[in-house]
């Protein structure tokens, strides 16, 4: 039972770090645009996954302009990315240049005859329940649909730096466990089994009498 | 801008906390191998005046203030992940 518990703690905390992975660093798509727009939106529910809202003078979120590009996939699904700034904010993108992409973006249209390949770099996740839209970084035309897509160092760095942190936490507590708390709880627990066994033998004397 | 400011805030105290954590820790590596040094050596000094001594220079070191780097670095990245995001 405590070894279903233990099991299900650490599941889903390792689902949890790796979901905030996938959504944070940045992937890159093959895709054809096909359009781009401009939509007036005004996110109340799941602002975590929209960018930073304008606020008036009374501290109250304003409708906004966002971005669109629409885009048809390799693999012929389609996919809508949002393009908007995340300024000094989270994720740290620190991107401003929302409208030259959105220039860029309108340069690079392409229709299914003629169709133009482009590696669109992005983050975020596409949630048609939740209406989210993951957010394009950079666009860039490729020669065709295999890309190149490039190597993604930053997340290789970012994963393995990540994970020599938590080793080394790991190690130091595992050494400051077997140093210190291990030899603790042995020592009360041989002094409760000392204690048993002078009660049991005390009560043992007892029943001789 | 109140992002920015936000983002500064934040930052300098997080930055704060680790280069104060890393001076105490440093500080105290180094005394350590101090004392090893002295326990070493002829001790022709009490252990205290030798600390002292070797803290002082210490102080006085380019290793000290390397550790200040803990606030250039991230303002060096930031400024990196600003260049290749708009304007590369």
């Amino acid at each position: 039972m405590l070894g279903i518990l233990r099991w299900t703690f650490w599941i889903s905390i390792v689902a949890i770090i790796a979901s905030f992975f996938h959504y944070t660093l940045p992937q890159t798509d093959i895709v054809r645009i096909s359009d781009t727009y401009e939509s007036r939106e005004n996110p109340t529910k799941y602002t975590l996954f929209w960018g930073p809202a304008d606020i008036d003078a009374s501290g109250a979120e304003l409708p906004r302009d966002v971005f669109f590009i629409q885009t048809r996939r390799v693999d012929g699904d389609v996919m809508v990315y949002r393009n908007e700034d995340t300024g000094w904010g989270w994720p740290p993108y620190f991107k401003f240049d929302t409208s030259n992409l959105q220039a860029e973006a309108g340069d690079l249209k392409s229709t299914a005859d003629a169709p133009r390949y482009v590696a669109v770099k992005h983050y975020g996740w596409r949630n048609e329940f939740m209406s989210i839209f993951p957010n394009a970084i950079s666009v860039r035309l490729v020669a065709g649909p295999d890309g190149p897509k490039g190597i993604p160092w930053l997340n290789i760095i970012i994963i393995v730096l990540f994970l020599a942190v938590v080793y080394a936490i790991w190690v130091r507590w595992r050494r400051f466990r077997i140093a210190r708390i291990d030899p603790t709880v042995e020592a009360i627990e041989d002094d409760l089994a000392g204690a048993t066994g002078a009660v049991s033998g005390w009560l043992g004397s007892l029943r001789k009498k | 801008m109140a992002a920015l400011a936000r983002l500064m805030v934040v930052g300098f105290i997080v930055l704060s906390a680790i280069y104060i954590c890393l001076s105490l820790y440093s500080r105290a590596v180094r005394k350590g191998k101090l004392r090893a040094e002295w326990e070493e050596g002829a001790q022709d000094q009490p252990l205290e005046a030798f600390l002292e001594e070797g803290l002082e220079d210490y102080d006085k070191s380019l290793r000290r203030k390397l550790i200040l780097s803990v606030y250039v670095i991230p303002v060096i990245l930031v400024s990196v992940i600003i260049y290749l995001t708009n304007f590369a």
